[in-house]
């Protein structure tokens, strides 16, 4: 193939249908080659670039369920056997009510769910349309009891939490919250009291709006800070 | 006694090719693009352009109501493009008629080639077109400003679609016809592609032209196209810029 050309800088904002680099890269998420072989961006996102390999880190969009993800659903049907369960996605959580032998296997009492719970479940399996089967049948998940949901963009899920949960030790610490984020964009909240819970959702609304631009831990910090000084 | 009396302008071009509102030719009219103005939509987008005031909104890749309509492989998508009944000298009877139902059709089309449906399959992208004030070449403005809207919703495309429109009137071709043009002017032709391919998706002609006349509309489209995506690509980047010189601390 033809020499290699990285056409944009690293972290620049790029549109859909921006050449982004030619010749012999790996494709990441969010790009696409065209027919003349230039890697473009397929959504409105930052450049990255790391060693061989081009993507897009995206800047907004719904969530779109991935095997082991982690979300917060609110439970918005029970039907016999099933559970559906909304995730802020446009695929609908599905959770088997286990019967027959397999109750003797796992806690039937986290499946006594109500119109409205809101639950931690984990994606089981997706085939990428229709079915999306969720699970709580381990520890941790099931039904959250109290607390607060807070919501911030899909997209956001990974500044919200940081490189090796950087970003969230910040948020936790500082508020003296217990926090669970989900991947779908839901983030559960239990604070001393509704001053902590306050200055959290203005460092989420924070962390959404300035995303782009690096030192974002840093002023997060020094927000949350000053915002719980007094 | 109507409140409003259409009035065709004596002279539609001089000999000079001097239009009715003093451009030239080959000049089009002031465009503003705003993008992510509505809270509650995915993506949105806000054209102005010449007295054109168009608004789009994005929602989805959401769920398909009603279920029958779901496509299994790939996303389904539906454009509504709507006048407002104040948009136009006449108050307009409100609801689509077979006008906005063609162009709802067409722009649904110029866009669609731009989404990756396959990445959501099972999934409904709708748009929706608001034309608040009309002044030609509403169709168009849509279309810029829907492309705005689609890619502000985080929807993975291949690239954004830039629309314009170019005419006749005389002997003269000229880019983005104005109202008058439009109503008296010999041939209207709105034009889409996708960037940056420069693949056409949206061409339709109203009025004759020669061989001739249509290569030179063509290519002054094409140009005026051109010259759309990089105000499109100057307003997608324009909000992080602001927050990003916001917290920098320079102005």
């Amino acid at each position: 193939m033809s020499e290699s050309v990285i056409l944009v800088k690293n972290r620049e904002v790029v549109v859909p249908g921006q050449p982004l680099a030619k010749g012999r890269f790996k494709l990441g998420r969010d790009v696409y080659r065209d027919d003349s072989g230039i890697i473009r961006a397929k959504k409105l996102g930052l450049a990255d670039i790391k060693e061989d390999t081009v993507s897009v880190v995206p800047l907004s969009g719904v969530y779109i369920p991935k095997e082991g993800d982690i979300v917060i659903g609110v439970v918005s049907r029970i039907s016999g056997s099933t559970i559906i369960v909304d995730i802020r996605s446009p695929y609908q959580g599905v959770i088997p009510i286990p019967r027959g032998r397999a109750t003797e296997r796992v806690d039937m009492r986290k499946y006594n769910l109500k119109l409205g719970d809101v639950i931690l479940a984990k994606v089981k399996a997706f085939d990428g349309s229709s079915s999306l089967l969720l699970t709580i049948d381990m520890e941790g998940l099931g039904k959250l009891e109290g607390g607060y949901i807070l919501e911030v963009e899909p997209a956001k899920v990974p500044r919200v939490i940081g490189k090796r949960q950087s970003m969230l030790t910040i948020l936790k610490e500082k508020t003296r919250s217990d926090i669970i984020v989900g991947n779908n964009g839901r983030i559960w909240v239990r604070s001393p009291s509704l001053k902590e819970l306050l200055a959290l959702e203005k460092a989420l609304r924070k962390i959404e709006t300035e995303s782009h631009v690096s030192g974002l831990s840093d002023r997060v910090s020094s927000f949350l800070t000053q915002e719980l000084s007094d | 006694m109507p409140l409003y009396v259409e009035k065709k302008p004596e002279v539609l071009i001089t000999e000079d090719g001097v239009r009715t509102d003093g451009r030239k030719p080959y000049e089009m009219r002031p465009v503003r693009m705003t993008v992510g103005i509505l809270d509650k939509a995915d993506g949105s987008a806000f054209i102005e352009w010449g007295g054109n005031k168009i608004l789009a909104a994005v929602f989805g890749p959401r769920e398909v109501h009603p279920k029958h309509l779901v496509l299994p492989d790939k996303a389904l998508v539906r454009a509504r493009y709507n006048m407002a009944p104040f948009s136009t000298p006449e108050r307009k009877r409100p609801g689509p008629d077979r006008r906005s139902v063609e162009l709802s059709k067409v722009i649904r089309e110029a866009l669609k080639p731009a989404i990756f449906v396959e990445n959501y399959p099972g999934s409904v992208i709708d748009i929706f077109i608001e034309v608040l004030r009309s002044d030609a070449g509403t169709r168009v403005a849509g279309v810029n400003a829907a492309s705005l809207a689609l890619a502000n919703a985080g929807i993975a495309m291949r690239g954004l679609v830039a629309a314009c429109a170019v005419g006749r009137v005389g002997d003269f071709v000229v880019c983005d016809p104005n109202h008058d043009e439009d109503m008296w002017g010999d041939a209207d032709m709105p034009m889409a592609m996708l960037m940056e391919a420069e693949e056409i998706t949206l061409l339709q002609t109203d009025g004759p032209m020669t061989e001739e006349q249509f290569r030179e509309a063509l290519k002054l489209g094409r140009n005026a196209i051109r010259f759309l995506y990089e105000m499109q690509k100057e307003a997608l980047r324009r909000p992080y810029q602001v927050v990003e010189r916001s917290v920098r601390g320079v102005v």
